[in-house]
């Protein structure tokens, strides 16, 4: 703070005589506002390109032609997601898809169906054996992952379901000769009953007690089936049932009819999911709880029930797949309830992201590929799928499919952390900020504001204190009239006022909202018992809010 | 328990005795308030006056009125009327507009036009949806088929928007193309803005209609537990010429529409011509239908008319040179100039009731803070006694009613150089957009508001108000200050208000030899200002009791008086700007803006008027030579001294807040003489900006020799006189040390010569009228 410098303002009014209009005040020198200006000329900061480049092409706008726009019937969903949308720098009528996952299904299961056609004669085998494989378990990984990502049921025992419908219905083909046909349904049913059985504990138990009590059932089938005659403990498994691949067929014939038959039980398992997930019911259980509840309330949706719904519905898919796994393979092993089965079928979901899909899909790819393709590597493929799980456990929030959402907010946070440290631009707009701002003139006015403010902390001081408790709202020196008008200025939002608590007796310091609707904000507790003594505290606060800026 | 608040209004806002007037009263936390008629005699509690002051008054309607929550539809918007239920079409149809949103981005729907039930999803809408995007819908109750535009709608840009749909093939197309001339939009052409959008899509069903629903343009049907049926979906913007069709027109024909040609006849249900039925004095509610069925549509809370088209191409200024170019309709979904609630008490008043200000005093409660309410209205005498009238200016009431300066104006706290000082009352009218808002703000889309009405509770218009920007009384508190000199004074008087000036001219002032206005004159009807002229000509002698005096014009219709208008254009020195071509009033036909714009400054009527205005502390007059001509000594008589009114409840002087001058080139009377004068505002105080072309340095207190209240008189035709203040803080001078003081003594020396039959002292008496007028006063 400057010492006295012996300088006085005159008051211009003081020769009319008003009561209030005091001879000469007590100031400072003139400090021009140009300093701050030239002082910023001088700057060396080292500039950079700024704004972001566009590296994917926008299809243009339809202008006056007509856009046709196609349905899914006979639902109102369009085929594909499209905004028309103003480009906010060149202003060019563009289209975005706002959703582009419908053409990376198609592109992908165009591919599974005609992958065989390309598979190299000597992997044919191993390579049309392991996409069967894929097929029957991307589809449990699908209902699994309903169960686990949609009902949010931490359930261990899918494979136990699986398992359970398999044995169940092989020990009926065999005992009762059914057809192969008759094995999905009746796998559904089975399916349906354990599901029903461990629904009961499912919205009672917490989620890791549920998932232990899942596990310890899941080796209690296995404990069973392997123990009972019945299920015939000294073969491994059960065989012996009716597949649907008629075995007078080349080996070639019977290997594309079991690998298009899989295809097409994922193709079901994820029109199951697309149906359960996608409407209503789906898309309440995939609220955020505090929402869920409100929702839940407001149309009397009871959300628990939907969880068990789900449950019951994913349960009796598997029992249909498990059926569908005998009448495949004309029977089913033990090894369907073995521990690594479980976790195989957990790094599944895992590695692809929970709650999705596309997540479930290619986790299973990746986890047969490594399981069933490389099976030369022996037991080293366990441990690359074991590291991969861990490497997406460690670092992915929310597996292959979250690393996109991932990296934006990576590169967003590292982004506000370079800015953070450029202070050296103290309340001017960035230069990546500014190329993103609507309006130019803003980038304008926070940088008149800016040098503004570095002119006018050089004028704060006692002198000039003393001069505004003296004469709140009278004639003031140069340095105070200017102060004041930049406070009187500002905009409304956070903008200080004075709140008569009562008339005469008692006012407070508020900021206004700056939004109609919105009542200002108590700032401090402060009472002052005069409207005079409070406009010298919302000056005070004003200047202190200056010296911290 | 809730917090206890009661608001209420009028339906009158002048009586006389035995009038039969309503009371509407909403109230929240409570059932019950007690009610008390009570006659106001000061209202400013400034601790140096002597406070505030009422009188209760007997009456049938005093004691324990039931009182219940009330509720307000805010927002314009039209209603056809459809008796026959022609609109509720159910197949093929076609919708069409033309539309200037000012707020397409506001982040809910707004429906343009349709027959639509908002609560129950059946019918019809075109509008716009929360994303910006022009949108076609129809629902069949338990699901809703919807059709967007491809590119989100331009603000302030002329638009042809139209959505077809064929009920066979079930093929909806929406049609939109851009109407954007050299001079209609905020846009010109060198802009590379794609305003069309075209597309189609199949619905799975078509719309089904509910008996009731009414076809509303700007808004839809909705519905609440509490309050019934209401309308919701508001639209922000313009609407010109729009229809409905029965079948699913051509592009080709569309394109004919657009380009100005006759809608085709074939199909047609209803197709509403905004520019029909204007006529040279005014354009009413009514937008005609041009159409088969004459579905005509009603506006309801006023949608503003008069306002430029699609095809408005600049050359013309206002609606009467060419109507066909001024079919814009303008909708604000904060629009609001009828609270229209149940009426709370009928009360038929008292014969014996003497002429006043009066209020019905309600408190719920405790009847603290906002539990206290007064319904202000004025009472008249049957017939005229008194010689003197006291004239409240209701119409600048009307301008300034529940302002929210201190709020929403950024420029405020440099105007009145000091923060804002806010009470419960401005947070509460600041939260809720039921109370409607006043001349002085802009709707939340940006336009300023040019209805106001007295029919919604007005808080400014309280007696303990004091204005949050300046902290001050403002208007009609500050004016009880010269009522209850009147009563300390001990003069007979009767009160008048603009309105009756404005509906029964001259004749409403003719009885009275000596009139007073207000601290605040500013808004005045053509009608009023020529009732004024005439009164002072015919030998009327009138005081002008404030400053920024006869500056605004403003128009009323006849049959709703309540409601007003205003257009605010001409100089800085307005709060919002009309935009360019909309600048007449839609009431009259008459321009709007400032009264300077029509050679009929203040000066001519009373000799001085707007210099500028400050709100840091103001002046005492000096007295100015005239003031000792000996003719004159009447004014001055036992006022020691050259200084006048060092002291005030408005900032500590009786000059200062909004201050009047003398000026020859606008029309001051050449035989005005100045008493006195005020001097040494500071720099706070700026100049109306007609004070110069140019804005410059100096324009401010301490430069500018214009900044100054001039106390003028001069003798008018007839024994005519004019006395005025040229200061608002004036009146606020006279309760000062109990009315005993030399502003009050030089006010009665004024009023006591100018009651006082005959000539005046010092006049030339003489002298005859050249007008040829009556002589009015006794
Ligand atoms: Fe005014």
């Amino acid at each position: 703070m400057s010492i006295d410098s012996g300088i006085k303002w005159r008051n211009p009014l003081f020769v009319w005589g008003g009561k209030r209009d005091v001879e000469e005040l007590p100031t400072i020198p003139f400090r021009s506002h140009k300093e701050v200006w030239e002082r910023t000329r001088r700057s060396t900061t080292k500039l950079n390109p700024v704004g972001r480049l566009r590296y994917y092409y926008k299809w243009p706008g339809h202008g006056a032609t007509m856009w046709n726009r196609l349905r899914y019937w006979p639902t109102r969903r369009r085929v594909l997601r499209v905004r028309g949308e103003y480009n906010p720098k060149t202003l060019r009528a563009e289209k975005t898809i706002v959703d582009k996952r419908p053409i990376w299904w198609v592109l992908g299961l165009l591919a599974l169906a005609i992958a065989p056609l390309f598979t190299p004669g000597d992997l044919q085998n191993t390579l049309l054996t392991a996409g069967a494989t894929f097929g029957i378990y991307a589809a449990i990984s699908l209902c699994w992952m309903l169960i686990m990502g949609t009902a949010g049921v931490f359930s261990l025992a899918t494979y136990a379901v699986v398992g359970t419908a398999a044995f169940v219905t092989a020990l009926l083909a065999v005992k009762f000769a059914l057809p192969w046909w008759l094995l999905p349904p009746i796998g559904a049913l089975v399916g349906l009953v354990f599901g029903g059985i461990i629904a009961l504990p499912a919205t009672r138990l917490d989620g890791f007690y549920y998932a232990l009590l899942t596990l310890g059932l899941n080796e209690l089938c296995r404990v069973y089936f392997v123990t009972s005659k019945e299920f015939g403990s000294a073969n491994g498994g059960l065989y012996g049932a009716r597949t649907y691949i008629p075995e007078e067929w080349s080996q070639l014939g019977q290997l594309l009819l079991a690998y298009y038959a899989c295809f097409g039980l994922m193709l079901l398992a994820l029109l199951l999911y697309r149906f359960v997930n996608g409407r209503r019911l789906g898309r309440i259980l995939r609220m955020a709880p505090e929402k869920r509840e409100a929702f839940a309330e407001a149309t009397g949706v009871n959300f628990r029930q939907a969880r068990v719904w789900v449950f019951l519905v994913s349960s009796a898919a598997l029992g249909f797949i498990g059926g569908f796994y005998t009448s495949n393979f004309g029977g089913v092993a033990f090894s369907i309830f073995n521990f690594d089965t479980v976790l195989l079928g957990l790094a599944m979901l895992v590695i692809g992201g929970v709650g999705r899909a596309e997540g479930a899909v290619v986790g299973t790819l990746i986890v047969v590929f490594f399981d069933q393709v490389l099976n030369t590597w022996g037991p080293a493929r366990f441990m690359i799928i074991g590291l991969i799980m861990l490497l997406v456990v460690l670092y992915l929030r929310n597996g292959l499919f979250g690393i996109k959402a991932q990296f934006r907010a990576w590169r967003d946070k590292k982004k506000s952390e370079r800015r953070s440290t450029r202070a050296e631009k103290g309340g001017e707009l960035l230069p990546e900020e500014a190329t993103e701002t609507e309006d130019k003139s803003v980038i304008y006015q926070r940088r008149h504001d800016k040098m503004t403010r570095d002119h006018l902390k050089t004028l704060v001081s006692p002198e000039i204190i003393e001069e505004h408790r003296h004469s709140l709202n009278g004639q003031h020196s140069e340095a105070l009239e200017r102060l004041l008008i930049y406070f009187r200025t500002r905009p409304q939002v956070e903008k200080y006022a004075i709140m008569a608590v009562e008339r005469f007796e008692g006012y407070r310091i508020v900021a206004l909202s700056g939004h109609r609707g919105v009542a200002p904000r108590v700032v401090e507790d402060r009472i002052y018992a005069t409207p005079d003594e409070a406009c010298h505290g919302v000056f005070m606060r004003r200047v202190q809010d200056l010296l911290e800026s | 328990m809730a917090q206890i608040k009661i608001f209420g209004y009028a339906d009158k806002i002048s009586v006389k005795p035995g009038d039969t007037i309503q009371f509407h009263v909403s109230a929240d936390g409570t059932s019950t308030a007690e009610a008390h008629l009570v006659r106001l005699i000061h209202g400013d509690e400034h601790p140096h006056g002597p406070g505030f002051i009422e009188e209760e008054i007997d009456c049938v309607a005093n004691g324990t009125w039931q009182v219940e929550k009330q509720f307000t539809q805010v927002g314009a918007f039209l209603e056809a009327t459809d008796p026959d239920r022609k609109l509720a079409l159910d197949g093929s149809i076609t919708l069409c507009a033309f539309i200037w949103p000012t707020w397409p981005d506001v982040g809910h729907r707004q429906c343009l036009l349709g027959r639509w039930d908002n609560d129950r999803n059946h019918g019809y809408g075109l509008g716009i949806n929360p994303s910006g995007r022009l949108e076609f819908w129809v629902g069949c109750g338990n699901e809703i088929d919807y059709l967007q535009a491809e590119l989100p709608l331009q603000k302030q840009a002329w638009y042809f928007v139209a959505a077809t749909f064929d009920a066979r093939s079930g093929r909806a197309t929406l049609y939109q193309e851009g109407v954007v001339n050299r001079y209609n939009s905020l846009l010109s052409k060198v802009a590379p803005v794609e305003y069309r959008s075209h597309v189609s899509e199949m619905f799975r069903f078509r719309q089904n209609n509910l008996p009731d629903t009414p076809f509303l343009v700007a808004g839809s049907r909705d519905w609440h537990a509490l309050r019934g049926h209401f309308v919701s979906q508001l639209y922000c913007g313009k609407i010109d010429r729009c229809g409905v069709f029965d079948r699913a027109l051509a592009r080709e024909e569309l394109d004919a529409i657009r380009a100005g040609g006759k809608p085709p006849s074939d199909g047609m249900v209803a197709y509403w011509d905004t520019t029909k039925g204007y006529t040279d004095r005014g354009i009413g509610d009514l937008v005609i239908d041009i159409g088969p069925n004459q579905l005509d549509a009603k506006g309801y809370n006023r949608p503003v008319r008069a306002q430029t088209g699609y095809n408005w191409n600049g050359r013309n200024d206002c609606f009467r040179l060419a109507p066909h170019e001024y079919g814009g309709i303008e909708f604000h979904a904060d629009a609001m100039i009828d609270s229209n609630w149940k009426a709370t008490k009928t009360l038929e008043l008292p014969e014996t009731l003497r002429s006043g200000a009066y209020a019905m005093r309600v408190r719920g409660g405790d009847g603290e803070g906002l539990a206290e309410e007064y319904i202000v209205f004025f009472v008249r005498p049957r017939t005229p006694t008194a010689r003197i009238a006291l004239l409240f200016s209701t119409a600048t009431y009307l301008a300034y009613a529940n302002e929210r300066f201190a709020t929403d104006g950024q420029i405020v706290q440099p105007m009145a150089g000091q923060p804002p000082t806010i009470s419960e009352v401005d947070i509460e009218i600041y939260e809720n957009p039921e109370f409607g808002a006043g001349c002085y703000d802009t709707h939340a889309d940006g336009a300023g508001v040019c209805y106001t009405s007295y029919r919604r509770p007005m808080v400014n218009m309280r007696p303990k108000y004091r204005i949050a920007a300046f902290d001050l009384p403002w208007n009609f508190p500050a004016d009880l200050s010269i009522l209850a000199w009147l009563e300390h004074k001990g003069y007979e008087y009767d009160v008048l208000t603009d309105e009756d000036v404005h509906l029964e001219g001259v004749a409403a002032m003719a009885p009275y030899a000596c009139i007073l206005n207000s601290t605040h004159p500013e808004y005045h009807s053509e009608r009023m200002l020529d009732a004024h002229e005439d009164y002072i000509a015919g030998g009327g002698r009138f005081i002008c009791m404030g400053a920024n005096s006869f500056c605004c014009n403003v128009a009323f219709r006849d049959d709703e008086p309540w409601i007003m208008e205003c257009r605010k254009t001409g100089g800085h020195w307005i709060a919002w700007a009309a935009r360019p071509g909309e600048y007449y009033l839609a009431t009259t036909g008459q321009m709007g803006g400032i009264w300077t714009g029509f050679q009929r400054w203040g000066q001519k009527l009373v000799g001085n008027t707007f210099a500028g205005e400050g709100f840091a502390h103001s002046q005492p007059y000096r007295r100015m030579p005239d003031s000792y001509d000996p003719a004159l000594a009447w004014i001055t008589e036992g006022i020691e001294g050259e200084i006048i009114g060092d002291f005030g409840l408005g900032n500590g002087g009786a000059a200062g807040i909004e201050i009047d001058c003398y000026k020859l080139g606008f029309g001051t009377p050449p035989n005005t003489k100045i008493i006195a004068s005020s001097g040494g505002h500071p720099d706070n105080y700026i100049a109306h900006d007609e004070e110069g072309a140019h804005a410059h340095q100096g324009f401010s207190g301490t430069h500018n020799y214009i900044l100054r209240a001039d106390m003028v008189y001069f003798e008018a035709p007839n024994n005519g006189a004019v006395f005025a203040t040229g200061s608002i803080a004036f009146g606020s001078a006279l309760p000062v040390n109990g009315f005993e003081n030399n502003v009050s003594q030089l006010l009665s020396n004024v009023v006591d010569a100018f009651i006082r039959p005959g000539p005046l002292s010092g006049s030339n008496t003489t002298r005859k009228s050249t007008a040829g007028l009556e002589r009015v006063a006794p």
